[in-house]
């Protein structure tokens, strides 16, 4: 089991500095000058020569393999630089705005969870019109576009209804309560299309579980079929679900972009977009790399956990 | 010799504000267009960049709101002949840290703008300071190397702030400021907290205790924001929702036409290098259309150059430089040798879809008349480079003036190479109209001048003007007091802030 472990994180390893090295590349490959932009984003352009004078300021001005190779050393000192249009260190504003982000995919998740596994486990459970229901709604929940989603709910729950507002942000220590509330709205959107893949899941692992013997064998002992139900049907359906849940999260950690741009929400993705949009390199990288970290380390932790259940996995 | 004249400014503060002077204790909530990056001394850093600087900072002269150059931090600037401006200031001013606006101060910031080395967007039309002279701590004397027609207006504008000597560098943050309002917390991705500044000139009469600024990049999130009661005003309303807007009731929409739309040319290379060229496309455009379009009718079509009706150099007949006119535009073609027309690669954004919307219009125009034009539409940042690089043969562009005053036309038609104006375009005798027109002493040979620029710019066609649009802010019945400047000076509205009220 060691080994595996080791043979899992000495991959993820490669595999960090393969995205590394890739992002780099990336974002200098396209067209586009960060300075450029910062000077002359109104109606006037910036001269080539003080163009020329704050690329040296901000040492965009040394060669590619020197700017990869300060990159890398950086990175290895835990330093991710500093943001060109702001002046900010990278990695307190990835510190800033990382909590938000993971607290609307926590928040999403749970609410996919809560609603995907049940809805799911009853489908499959009851059949018939029940589970053709609950069919025709997942492929919806799969199928509707967040932003979509998100504008109907802004019509519906702000504008017509006026019960939670449109979008923003306030911190937990300024307001507690228009905080929460400020999720509400973003998390049910982004946990749409989450719920109904958790739900499609469990629903055929369940009915795949429910024709196994032992489930037939329980019945035989005289178990209740509720009974059978919770304690040898949905448990033993739960271990793909558990993977898929896993999965599913780390992609959210990348996807929610277009959520925190509907309900205004400053978040990591938001802030990777504008970066993106402004050349502020040192930014994409910094938020690149931490959302792949965070996406291999999920992904170890699957591979582990699948392995534990799984002896064949290991080999 | 021209009679000396004299221009003394009343030291009135701001247009209106004419309501009782009992102050507010709620701060206004503005949704705005986007975050601000740091603020560079004398960098344009376009529309939020603009806005922040109008409610922290003050020049000498300010705007009011039908867009007039009012006296700013200056109590009265005196032409006394073309090339000398006295100014005093008014008393007691003070920059937020607490340190005095002196003539120092004025000198020291106008020096820096007018110095090419600092890259200042205010260079073009400060170069022609020669010497800033200190008489006492109030004031001084602003000697010019050459009569400069629109000085003041140069003046007004948000970048040419007096900010304290320390600010003067590109990496100090530029926000120790002489104006109404103070930076008292940014935080980032969320919102910025202004409070009244009380020692600004005229805080008797600006009534909102302080302004929350929250960020908002998506325009139907802006939108949502305003209709959804999150906040009370925001900026750059977006086209497609003015009816929504203006359509609920106890909201108020107040739209200017200002920026242009227009497209450049490549003229370094293949078919555009001949001005024949470039006429037919000017007569192909259907201005109408494009209007449709890309603004949903919030334009105007614009066949000559914008001119402000109230400056010397306006004539109506330079509104019509170009008529739509596809069989003159298809003659024109086949008398440069084209009458079978050709292929051409226009360059546009898809990240701004005003932008394609107008290539989109364009485009269809222009195969009209036999021209087969490729869209190439990159996020901004590229089509950017691209348009610095003179990479496209077309390319569609919107832009506006930094100041009202005719000589912005200079800014479009000359100068190094920028994805602003069109690729390796330079007319020497357009430029010395040009300059003939910001030099001119009186309105006649100003006009003149003008007019004769115009018409080299009719047959050599520098660039295709295609339409105005408007710029929109919209706000909430609570709201009053605001005025959205008109024309290019839209941008500069964040000065009206200064005059805006809540009822509670």
């Amino acid at each position: 089991m060691t080994s595996f472990i080791l043979r899992r994180a000495g991959m993820g390893a490669v595999l960090v500095f393969l995205v590394l090295t890739l992002i780099f590349s990336a974002i200098r490959l396209i067209p586009g000058d960060p300075v450029e932009l910062l000077l002359s984003s109104g109606n006037t352009s910036a001269s080539p020569e003080v163009v020329e004078q704050m690329r040296e300021q901000l040492g965009l001005n040394g060669s590619l393999p020197v700017q990869y190779w300060n990159f890398l050393t950086g990175i290895l000192t835990g330093d991710l630089g500093e943001s060109i249009r702001t002046g900010d260190a990278v990695s307190e504003s990835i510190a800033q705005r990382l909590p938000r982000t993971l607290e609307l995919v926590i928040f999403a998740t749970v609410i996919s969870m809560l609603v995907g596994i049940p809805l799911g486990a009853w489908a499959a459970a009851r059949g018939g019109f029940v589970d053709s229901a609950a069919t025709v709604l997942t492929s919806l929940g799969v199928a509707l576009p967040v932003y979509v989603l998100g504008t109907l709910l802004i019509l519906v729950f702000s504008l017509t209804l006026g019960w939670l507002p449109a979008g923003g942000f306030t911190t937990w220590q300024q307001n507690p309560g228009r905080h929460f509330q400020l999720l509400i709205l973003p998390a049910i959107a982004l946990s749409l299309g989450f719920t109904a893949i958790i739900a499609r899941m469990t629903r055929s692992a369940v009915l795949e579980t429910m024709g196994q013997d032992w489930v037939r064998t329980a019945t035989a002992f005289g178990h209740g079929p509720l009974k059978v139900f919770r304690r040898h049907v949905l448990r033993n359906s739960l271990t793909p679900v558990t993977t898929v849940i896993g999965l599913g999260f780390g992609t959210l950690l990348g996807s929610t972009v277009l959520v925190e741009r509907v309900f205004n929400y400053p978040g990591l993705s938001s802030l990777l977009v504008e970066s993106v949009s402004n050349r502020d390199y040192a930014v994409v990288q910094g938020i690149v790399i931490i959302i792949a970290l965070l996406f291999i380390l999920i992904n170890i932790v699957v591979d582990i956990v699948y392995g534990l259940l799984d002896p064949r996995v290991r080999q | 010799m021209a009679a000396a004249s004299v221009l003394a400014l009343s030291a009135c503060a701001g247009g209106g504000g004419t309501e009782s002077s009992g102050a507010g204790t709620e701060s206004l909530r503005f949704g705005i267009s986007n975050e601000p990056a740091n603020l560079i001394t004398g960098v344009d850093q376009g529309t939020v960049g603009n806005t922040m600087m109008t409610l922290i900072h003050r020049g000498l002269m300010s705007y009011d709101k039908e867009g007039k150059v009012i006296a700013g931090l200056a109590e009265s600037v005196e032409m006394t002949d073309p090339i000398t401006y006295t100014f005093k200031l008014r008393p007691n001013l003070t920059f937020h840290d607490g340190s005095p606006v002196t003539a120092n101060n004025v000198k020291a910031s106008l020096e820096y703008y007018a110095n090419k080395a600092n890259g200042s967007t205010l260079f073009v039309g400060l170069q022609d300071i020669k010497s800033v002279e200190v008489k006492d701590d109030h004031s001084g004397v602003i000697h010019l190397s050459g009569p400069n027609s629109a000085f003041l207006e140069y003046l007004a504008i948000p970048t040419a702030a007096i900010v304290p000597d320390k600010s003067l560098a590109k990496d100090i943050p530029n926000q120790i400021g002489a104006g109404p309002y103070t930076l008292k917390e940014h935080n980032r991705g969320v919102n910025l907290v202004l409070d009244k500044f009380d020692q600004y000139y005229a805080a008797d009469q600006v009534k909102l205790p302080g302004i929350d600024m929250s960020f908002y990049s998506d325009g139907s999130a802006r939108t949502n924001a305003l209709l959804g009661g999150d906040v009370d005003i925001i900026d750059y309303v977006p086209w497609p929702d003015y009816d929504r807007v203006s359509g609920t009731s106890g909201m108020t929409l107040d739209a200017q036409s200002g920026p242009l739309q227009f497209i450049q040319f490549n003229v370094t290379k293949g078919p555009f290098a001949d001005a024949k060229v470039r006429q037919a496309v000017a007569y192909a455009l259907n201005r109408e259309n494009a209007v449709e379009a890309a603004f949903q009718g919030h334009g105007e079509p614009l066949a000559g150059v914008k001119i402000p009706e109230d400056n010397p150099a306006y004539d109506p007949a330079n509104t019509g430089l170009f008529g739509y006119d596809v069989s003159k535009a298809k003659a024109l073609l086949a008398e440069a040798g084209y009458p079978d027309g050709f292929e051409a690669k226009m360059l546009t954004t898809s990240q701004y879809t005003f932008l394609q919307d107008t290539a989109l219009s364009a485009q269809a125009d222009l195969s009209a008349i036999g021209i087969k034009v490729t869209l190439d539409a990159p996020d901004w940042s590229t089509r950017v480079a691209k348009g610095n690089s003179g990479d496209y043969d077309l390319a569609v562009a919107g832009g506006a003036g930094i100041v009202a005053d005719p000589t912005y036309i200079k800014g479009l038609v000359s100068g190094p190479n920028s994805f602003l104006r069109s690729f390796g375009y330079d007319n020497p005798a357009l430029n010395a109209k040009l300059d003939e027109g910001l030099r001119a002493t009186d309105d006649a040979a100003k006009k003149a001048a003008y007019n004769d620029a115009l018409k080299i710019m009719q047959t050599d066609v520098p660039y295709a003007p295609i339409n105005t649009r408007e710029q929109a802010f919209a706000f909430n019945s609570k709201v009053s007091g605001f005025k959205n400047l008109p024309g290019f000076l839209s941008f500069y509205s964040g000065y009206s802030f200064a005059d805006i009220s809540l009822s509670e």
